[in-house]
């Protein structure tokens, strides 16, 4: 019989079994438990702080699950009027099992909130703590005295739910921290010295002023300074945001951070390897990630106001009875006031709704750093973007073509063949034009890149030239259309290229950084949800106007350096209240840090993703007003679990206040919490099956072409929106 | 006493179920370090640890089905505790149906929940040194989804008493205790072809007592006697 096998318990398949794609690799399986069985077996495993807290938490169930065993077995009336001595001993088995419980389960809530407690604060720590103790110390002196209201389960209960929350907390942190693995890397970088015609292996830390460094083509550079020897282009991008090549040659400043092109450098370093201006950002990034971590949590928030009115209506109780009764009546039932106090249900409130939450936009490949992104994300009322990479593609592409008496396709074929030295991304994008079009490139020979202007060579043993108006002019090649002279000029947003051979300029390629096709759609879903935008960048007013136009942000900042953007945003901010900032760059780093939330795109440099809070997949923008979205939902969802688990207890706490608590009906108010919360919570599984399809990522967008011919009207066509969950 | 009998010969049979996907469990488990004893007490607690976790899910399912029978049903606890039988009866030839692989549909509804993030803590679990891990990977190894489980909870709660539908897990579990302490002490996974078959005596189990639970539903009085 050649039936498929079950991927992990190896047994034939009878229907057609289930299909997932577990770490990238297609798998059947029988049935749902091997499916999960399978994904133990094979993957990563997380960090020690979670696999204790884990293996805390499986130790501590299996103690409340015997614990409630029997508080279920008493609660269900199992044993009659004549077993009391049968009940009285499980009272005893309960002590035993709850009194490790506390200390295996409790011991870092307690340290929580004697800490909290030192600095004279109140947190959910407290409340637990509170809740627990009183719980415990009320039920064994029950147990010794022969008493029946034992609260042994209460304390079970509370304990397991808040570990639980800890623990899906911890999981969601340590995805989190590995996704984005800490990647400064300014600090880390090794350098190649020169020193007495020998190259040596130094970290950056070690370079003072005035060294000579040499930067091999393709690599980073580690230091600032000024060229000595060599022509290159400096890609700037991720440190000014300015999309095309710098031109280096001996004299020209270079900057860390920036990546070296073709050329081989030597530079003298005119900073010590720690004072870089790409240093300098790293730390502004940090600085601004340590402010950022600062912020209370809401649970926190709300025991610092439940803590205290709970005492009070503690002593209010001891106060009461003890005028009606024997004190230690009256002590009791204020113990049971606080007995009851701690809401079991709010030790899930948040964790199980933000761990949802993680796990669906994880699904999406959104990665959030923490929970707290979601509270802060939901409350933003404006998105600052970065251009470059951001907002357009990052590749330039060809949008037109000028051209004086020959083909369209041999002006394009002679480019590309000239561009093939060159690594500039409008050599790039021409090239990418050529192969589109399937053209066959003439052979070129003796081709010489000019930094910042073009390349020049010899094609069928004429020489050839491909480059800037300035090349063309040094050149005293004849312009017999005018083209170099702007009768063509392109349009805003175009770099203009100039093609020429045999001492003629033939015409003009015309190429763009386009906007990414679901650029509009988010700026315009955006809007429907309320939310201003802002475009800040670093290139220059034309390139950054014209963008802006495209995607429809009335906003914009341009020429800004990193600290400019930092200061512009946080100006927006003061205006418009917490915003958040899209960006890729690593000019965009302490600007993505100073925001509300920063948000990475996919392509991000290393530095924008360890400054944000959310990665946003490749080349999936469109998803962010979906992850907005979810931030809405989940802290909404976080407020009604809150108020449930409020509700819950105080309806136990008025009970308890009256005398009238019974530990069933302690256990079955948590009990009922509980579940309330967790079903609330998986809501947002449900809601959101109506994430963006995946057309969305695809949606429509002006052409670019149009949009350079006609860029200056305001297209009347609504683009389609990206839906967004309801 | 007759019935927890049947209970632990089906929790038996069923654990030719277990071997095929919680023995991958205990094989991962694997041999301590520290020599034979340890090995054995190693298996001991995870088996515990899962063992807990089914006395705690049949104390719970018998504690919600005394519940329904009591309040949804008041003053005729014996037509509440019929239907409550008829529908767990039901539900285990649902799921023995399934061992024989019809009914896929239904399964993927009942198991499709919530797995992701106790793959991860198995994972973790199956690893860790020392005393503690073991229980918790048997802690939480008992909640995983299965339908054997699934069957056996709905019959506890058929039983319609808290400490009936303890005994009950708590027979299932003994049940399963010596295939999977077995599969930890270095059993290699039986053959492909042997655990089918395992498969199908655990799903004819299941089918018989489904039919005996939905009888005791149709008939109340001949189910009682099954229970003495």
């Amino acid at each position: 019989m050649s039936a498929a096998l079950c991927h992990h318990c190896q047994l034939p398949l009878s229907g057609p079994g289930q299909t997932r794609e577990i770490y990238g690799k297609s798998h059947c399986f029988c049935c749902y438990g091997c499916c999960l069985a399978f994904q133990v077996s094979h993957g990563e495993r997380e960090e020690p702080e979670a696999v204790g807290l884990l293996i805390r938490l499986g130790v501590g169930a299996f103690l409340t699950m015997n614990i409630m065993l029997f508080s279920l077995l008493i609660y269900s009336g199992t044993f009659g009027s004549e077993e009391q001595g049968l009940v009285q001993a499980i009272h005893f088995v309960l002590w035993g099992l709850a009194t490790p419980l506390l200390f295996i389960l409790g011991q870092p809530f307690f340290a929580g909130a004697w800490r909290a407690a030192r600095g004279g604060g109140v947190t959910a720590d407290s409340l637990v703590s509170l809740g627990t103790l009183s719980a415990y110390g009320y039920s064994v002196q029950q147990t010794i005295s022969g008493g029946v209201a034992v609260y042994f389960d209460t304390v079970a209960m509370v304990l397991v739910l808040f570990t639980l929350g800890r623990y899906l907390e911890a999981i969601g942190r340590v995805k989190a921290m590995r996704s984005l693995t800490p990647m400064l890397a300014a600090e880390r970088a090794r350098v190649v010295v020169v020193e007495d015609g020998h190259d040596i292996e130094q970290s950056v830390q070690a370079i003072t002023s005035g060294t000579i460094v040499r930067v091999r083509p393709g690599e980073r550079l580690p230091v600032d300074g000024v060229v000595i020897e060599g022509c290159s282009e400096c890609d700037e991008a991720v440190l000014t945001g300015q999309s095309e090549p710098q031109a280096k040659q001996p004299g020209i400043s270079v900057f860390a951070g920036s990546v070296n092109g073709m050329g081989e450098l030597l530079i003298r370093t005119t900073q010590a390897g720690a004072a870089t201006r790409w240093g300098q950002i790293g730390q502004l990034v940090r600085d601004a990630l340590d402010r950022k971590g600062l912020a209370g949590l809401f649970v926190d928030r709300v025991a610092a106001v439940f803590v205290p009115a709970v005492l009070i209506l503690a002593a209010g109780t001891v106060l009461f009875w003890g005028g009606r009764g024997p004190l230690d009546q009256a002590l009791m039932a204020g113990l049971a006031v606080l007995v009851v106090a701690c809401p079991c249900a709010l030790g899930l409130a948040a964790p199980l709704a933000t761990a949802i939450g993680l796990g669906q936009a994880a699904q999406r490949g959104v990665l959030i750093r923490s929970g707290g992104v979601f509270e802060r994300l939901a409350r933003i009322q404006g998105v600052a973007f970065d251009k470059t990479g951001t907002l357009t593609t990052g590749e330039m592409r060809l949008q037109g073509v000028v051209k004086h008496a020959v083909a369209e396709d041999e002006l394009l074929a002679v480019a590309a063949a000239l561009a093939r030295c060159s690594d500039h991304p409008v050599g790039r994008g021409i090239a990418t034009a050529a192969r589109a079009r399937g053209l066959a490139l003439p052979d070129a020979h003796d081709l010489a890149l000019r930094p910042g202007e073009g390349v020049v060579g010899e094609i069928g043993g004429v020489s050839a030239a491909m480059g800037s108006a300035t090349l063309m002019k040094s050149l005293c090649w004849l312009d017999p259309a005018g083209v170099t002279a702007g009768s063509s000029a392109a349009p805003k947003g175009c770099s203009s290229v100039y093609v020429g051979w045999g001492g003629t300029i033939h015409g003009q390629l015309l190429l763009s950084d386009d906007p990414a096709t679901e650029a509009r759609s988010v700026v315009a879903a955006l809007g429907k949800m309320g939310l201003d935008t802002c475009l800040l960048s670093g290139d220059t007013s034309a390139a950054v106007a014209w963008i802006a136009g495209v995607v429809g942000i009335e906003r914009w900042r341009e020429s800004l350096s990193p600290t400019d953007k930092v200061d512009a945003l946080r100006h927006w901010a003061r205006r418009q209240g917490p915003v958040a900032m899209v960006g890729d760059g690593m000019n965009d780093g302490p600007v993505l840090a100073a925001a509300a939330v920063g948000i990475a795109v996919g392509t991000a440099t290393d530095l924008a993703r360890e400054s944000a809070d959310i990665v946003l997949p490749k080349h999936a923008l469109a998803r962010l007003p979906w992850t907005i979205e979810l931030a809405r939902r989940v802290r909404k969802t976080i407020a009604t679990n809150i108020a449930w688990a409020l509700g819950y207890n105080l309806a136990a706490l008025a009970l308890a206040a009256a005398g009238l608590l019974q530990p069933i009906a302690a256990a079955g108010l948590m009990a009922g919490s509980s579940l309330l919360v967790t079903v609330n919570s998986l809501r947002l599984c449900r809601a959101s099956i109506s994430r963006p399809s995946p057309a969305s990522n695809e949606i429509e967008a002006p052409s670019p072409v149009a949009v350079a011919g006609e860029r200056m009207k305001r297209e009347k066509t609504a683009p389609r929106v990206v839906r967004i969950g309801s | 006493m007759t019935y927890y009998f049947i209970i632990l010969a089906a929790g038996f049979a069923g654990s030719f179920h277990c071997v095929g996907m919680c023995g991958g469990f205990a094989c991962a488990l694997g041999r301590d370090p520290a020599g034979r004893m340890a090995t054995v007490e190693r298996h001991l607690l995870y088996n515990t640890g899962r063992l807990a976790t089914y006395c705690f899910i049949g104390a719970l399912a018998g504690t919600l089905g005394q519940g329904l029978v009591g309040q949804a049903l008041p003053g005729s606890l014996a037509t509440g505790q019929r239907v409550l039988a008829l529908t767990a009866g039901g539900l285990m030839i649902v799921m023995g149906l399934q061992f024989f692989g019809h009914l896929q549909g239904v399964h993927r509804l009942v198991t499709g929940f919530g797995g992701n993030s106790m793959v991860v803590s198995l994972r973790n679990l199956i690893v860790a040194p020392g005393r503690s891990a073991p229980v918790a990977l048997g802690v939480v190894n008992g909640w995983l989804p299965c339908p054997l489980v699934y069957a056996f909870a709905a019959q506890a709660a058929s039983t319609a008493d808290t400490l009936q539908g303890f005994l009950t897990m708590l027979a299932f579990g003994l049940g399963t205790y010596p295939a999977m302490l077995m599969m930890g002490a270095g059993g290699q996974i039986l053959r492909p072809a042997w655990r089918r078959r395992g498969v199908w005596i655990a799903g004819a189990f299941l089918l018989v007592l489904g039919a005996i639970t939905v009888a005791r539903g149709v008939i109340p009085f001949a189910g009682h006697g099954a229970m003495m």
